[in-house]
């Protein structure tokens, strides 16, 4: 079965050969504070940029409930901000573009792949969005989830958008997150998202939760089921070796917590 | 003022900013699109600031073209966007 967008079989060749160029390593999943969990992200890619840390990929988990805003958002644009602190949802900005995206801890499969850039060396932008979700697409529809890529960054399937991905690139080194959305309590996301009817005004929807496909509306298997079954298909094809973070990774987190994911001089770099 | 427009497709941008002795004020580009690198958001931003409102669109898209370096990737919106938000705002257009 082959779905919209899919890769030529050339073109899937040719990103097999880029995966398998290099050694990856899995990190563990501790559910960490938001804001800590958008610093890590950049805590990795420094590491990586100095060479004490390989290419990697990592499932998130949450301490608490959030509202992870682009890179270029404004708060105020994005957020219902009295109700998001109603609701105790911290509001944090990732180093990433794109959009917001409202997690719970057991709501979201929230996952970064890391690399250096040359993995992706004379390909377009769009398609290293492709290239980084495409081992994810495939394991999802094992387990009979239809999904597949629309360009630039959302991943859709016949039961609606399951999520989107953003990436950075720094220091030679390519950093791609994405989030889907597992499951969703209805009139949460539009009681904390200010979505206007122009960010919709191309999707042929008058709701942002219409839009909204949770994979736990197209499978009953478990998140975790669904998580370990992600880190088995990558496993299997590309190699992945299991890692810890080091000591000077975690102490450094603290650092960059503190001195930039935590202060309102990032939160609200765009007001 | 602000102004919100969606590249069909794409991304969407918001502008907001004043109006002083007709020239653009106070301008803050923000949105979902990407930009690598992301330090050229203030380039992006400056790039119309001070200028008379009075200019027609071709010379607001001009001014951010000119401004952003050669190997800078906006992606999701343009320079032609972020104009059409900013003719919404100053045409008072509800988004």
């Amino acid at each position: 079965m082959s779905y919209p967008n899919d890769p030529t079989p050339e073109q899937q060749a040719d990103w097999d050969n880029r995966f398998r160029s290099v050694n990856w390593t899995l990190l563990p999943s501790p559910p960490l504070a938001p804001r800590a969990q958008n610093a890590m992200d950049e805590v990795l890619l420094e590491e990586m940029a100095a060479g004490r840390r390989g290419p990697h990929i990592r499932f998130w988990n949450w301490q608490s409930k959030a509202v992870i805003i682009g890179r270029f958002q404004s708060v105020k644009n994005e957020v219902y901000e009295d109700a998001a602190a109603a609701a105790g949802i911290t509001i944090s900005r990732r180093m990433t573009g794109g959009g917001a995206m409202l997690v719970e801890p057991e709501g979201s499969i929230t996952w970064t792949i890391a690399a250096p850039d040359a993995m992706v060396k004379g390909m377009s932008f769009a398609e290293s969005y492709q290239f980084f979700d495409s081992w994810a697409l495939n394991a999802l529809r094992e387990l009979g989830v239809e999904a597949w890529y629309v360009p630039l960054n959302d991943i859709t399937s016949t039961g609606g958008k399951i999520g989107g991905a953003a990436q950075a690139r720094k220091h030679g080194i390519a950093l791609h997150h994405t989030t889907c959305a597992y499951s969703m309590a209805p009139g949460v996301l539009t009681s904390i998202l200010r979505i206007g009817k122009e960010k919709l005004s191309d999707k042929g929807v008058t709701s942002a939760e219409k839009r909204v496909g949770p994979l736990r509306q197209q499978t009953d298997l478990d998140r975790d089921v669904i998580i370990n079954h992600m880190i088995e298909c990558f496993r299997n094809q590309y190699g992945l070796v299991n890692d810890n973070f080091r000591s000077e990774e975690m102490a450094r987190l603290g650092e960059l917590v503190a001195e930039k994911y935590d202060t309102p001089e990032w939160v609200y770099a765009l007001p | 003022m602000h102004g919100e427009y969606k590249t069909p497709g794409g991304k969407l941008v918001v502008v907001d900013f004043d109006i002083v002795d007709g020239r653009f004020k106070n301008m803050v580009i923000s949105g979902d699109f990407f930009l690598y690198p992301e330090e050229e958001l203030p380039v992006l931003t400056n790039a119309l600031e001070g200028v008379d409102v009075e200019l027609d669109d071709e010379s607001f898209s001009e001014r951010i073209r000119m401004d952003l370096h050669p190997d800078t990737e906006l992606m999701g919106t343009s320079p032609e966007g972020i104009v059409i938000a900013v003719r919404r705002a100053l045409d008072g257009y509800e988004s």
